[in-house]
């Protein structure tokens, strides 16, 4: 027998006489087995659309040839341009600065960078820059707020008027046409009016009416009272305490034969309009209409 | 260098071709190999991606040798202690008039045979397996391993003996 006959038998290339022998052999019978068996022998599924799908795909992944580039440069022109104006914009709005307004009758709250709060009454304006805000803690006014200004650098109030500095305490300013009044209830304020400054200690005021400084009365609480929904007033003339009703009651205010430079000293509530006219028209001895959203003052003695 | 030429790998349709006719035995070579059936899968890909690489650089002629080089040699020191045991797909009934006796007596032989199959050092396996299963022809192996058409007879013959040792408990 040759050699590795077994191979040779099954690629058919025994002699005849080789096969012969082979076959009378005793262990013919069970390499026969064996091959039968084997030939229904099956390998695991295999499928090769799929696998070739996935090499290509993985190809793509890692194709270094420029064909599939093209859309994906598009893609990347796109991206820059919008990353360039989401970025120009950030910067752009980053240097506005942050404006808060309120409206007649509406007092609101606004927490600075630095935790610093102001508490803004009817109808006024402020805008600061929370980007500079660590180098310069600087607000502008326009209208009255009051200021609890925690502990760090300067700290200014610019105002048409006036600039107010302080380094950390609570004061109230109040900017209004021909009226600026600033009021220090903690630490110690500088107020600069026409180029002097004038140091206010707490518990002290800072008036100007009309262009003139008055000696003011000193506060007799801890904070305005407007922050507790009444306004106070002390020896003030009439017509900025009607401007303040007007404010804070959103109500057109109207008058009639009435000295509006007479002082008035006395409170009236923000939230109830009825009341606030009664605590103003009877130590004034004034009388008044209410017709919708206007009121008429009107001297008692006139028709 | 033209690609686009039918005699080049980096030609889609030659490189489809290639495919097409090699992965299946890529695939059951390294399955029969070390009886890891992902791994085999992860072997046709890994080489065929290489050819792709470097299509530029191999001959369409001489393709499937280089995906088997490349598939051989992906595990050659990973994979050496693995215990192999190859699983079948569904046997191919051969007849169907068969006593519930030879069925039995069929299960058993199946069973000693794949014992015998997962014993055989990995070269006869491979060869015999190759035969069998993929009906590939001695020389066609010889190509694979990279050895004489002798060496593979070689192979088979003493597959087949062992295989029959272990069978009948000799």
């Amino acid at each position: 027998m040759q050699e590795n006959y077994l191979a040779k038998w099954l690629n058919n290339e025994l002699t005849e006489e080789e096969l012969a022998a082979f076959k009378k052999s005793d262990e013919y019978a069970s390499y026969e087995q064996i091959v039968g068996a084997s030939n229904s022998l099956k390998a695991p599924e295999f499928d090769i659309d799929n696998a070739l799908e996935a090499v290509k795909n993985r190809r793509t992944l890692n194709e270094p040839k420029v064909i599939g580039l093209k859309p994906f440069r598009r893609f990347l022109k796109v991206a820059a341009a919008v990353a360039v104006i989401m970025i120009g914009s950030y910067f752009y709005l980053n240097t506005l600065d942050e404006n808060f307004t309120t409206q007649y009758a509406q007092s609101k709250e606004v927490l600075l960078p630095d935790s610093s709060k102001i508490i803004m009454n009817a109808d006024s304006e402020l805008s600061f820059s929370s980007r500079k805000w660590d180098k310069k803690r600087n607000v502008s006014l326009n209208g009255e707020a009051f200021f609890k200004v925690a502990k760090g650098k300067r700290f200014t109030v610019s105002t048409e008027q006036g600039t107010v500095a302080v380094l950390g305490t609570q004061f109230n300013v109040e900017n209004r046409d021909g009226f600026f009044e600033v009021t220090c209830f903690e630490g110690l304020v500088s107020v600069t009016y026409k180029g002097k400054e004038t140091k206010l200690p707490a518990g002290t005021s800072f008036m100007v009416i009309d262009g003139n400084i008055v000696n003011a009365e000193k506060p007799n609480s801890p904070m305005p009272s407007w922050v507790n929904k009444e306004s106070s007033f002390k020896s003030i003339p009439l017509k900025y305490v009607l401007d303040e009703f007007q404010r804070q009651h959103n109500v057109m205010v109207e008058t009639q034969n009435i000295d509006l430079d007479k002082v008035f000293t006395g409170t009236f509530s923000n939230t109830d309009t009825d009341l606030a006219l009664q605590s103003i028209s009877v130590p004034s001895h004034l009388k008044f209409k209410l017709e919708g959203n206007k009121v008429l003052f009107y001297a008692e003695s006139a028709p | 260098m033209n690609n686009d030429t039918k005699d080049n790998v980096c030609n889609e349709e030659v490189y489809s071709e290639l495919f097409k006719a090699n992965s299946k035995t890529v695939f059951n070579y390294i399955y029969y190999k070390y009886g890891n059936e992902e791994k085999a899968y992860d072997a046709v890909q890994e080489a065929f991606a290489r050819l792709w690489e470097n299509c530029g650089k191999v001959a369409p002629a001489k393709a499937k040798a280089y995906v088997y080089t490349i598939a051989n040699n992906l595990y050659l020191n990973v994979l050496k202690a693995e215990k192999v045991r190859l699983k079948y797909a569904d046997r191919v009934k051969t007849t169907d008039h068969e006593t519930p006796e030879y069925v039995m007596e069929e299960g058993e032989f199946n069973k000693k045979l794949d014992n015998a199959l997962n014993g055989l050092p990995e070269n006869q396996r491979i060869t015999f397996l190759l035969n069998r299963i993929d009906g590939k022809k001695y020389a066609e192996i010889a190509e694979m391993e990279g050895v004489s058409v002798k060496a593979i007879e070689k192979r088979m013959h003493l597959a087949l003996k062992s295989l029959r040792d272990k069978i009948e408990g000799i």
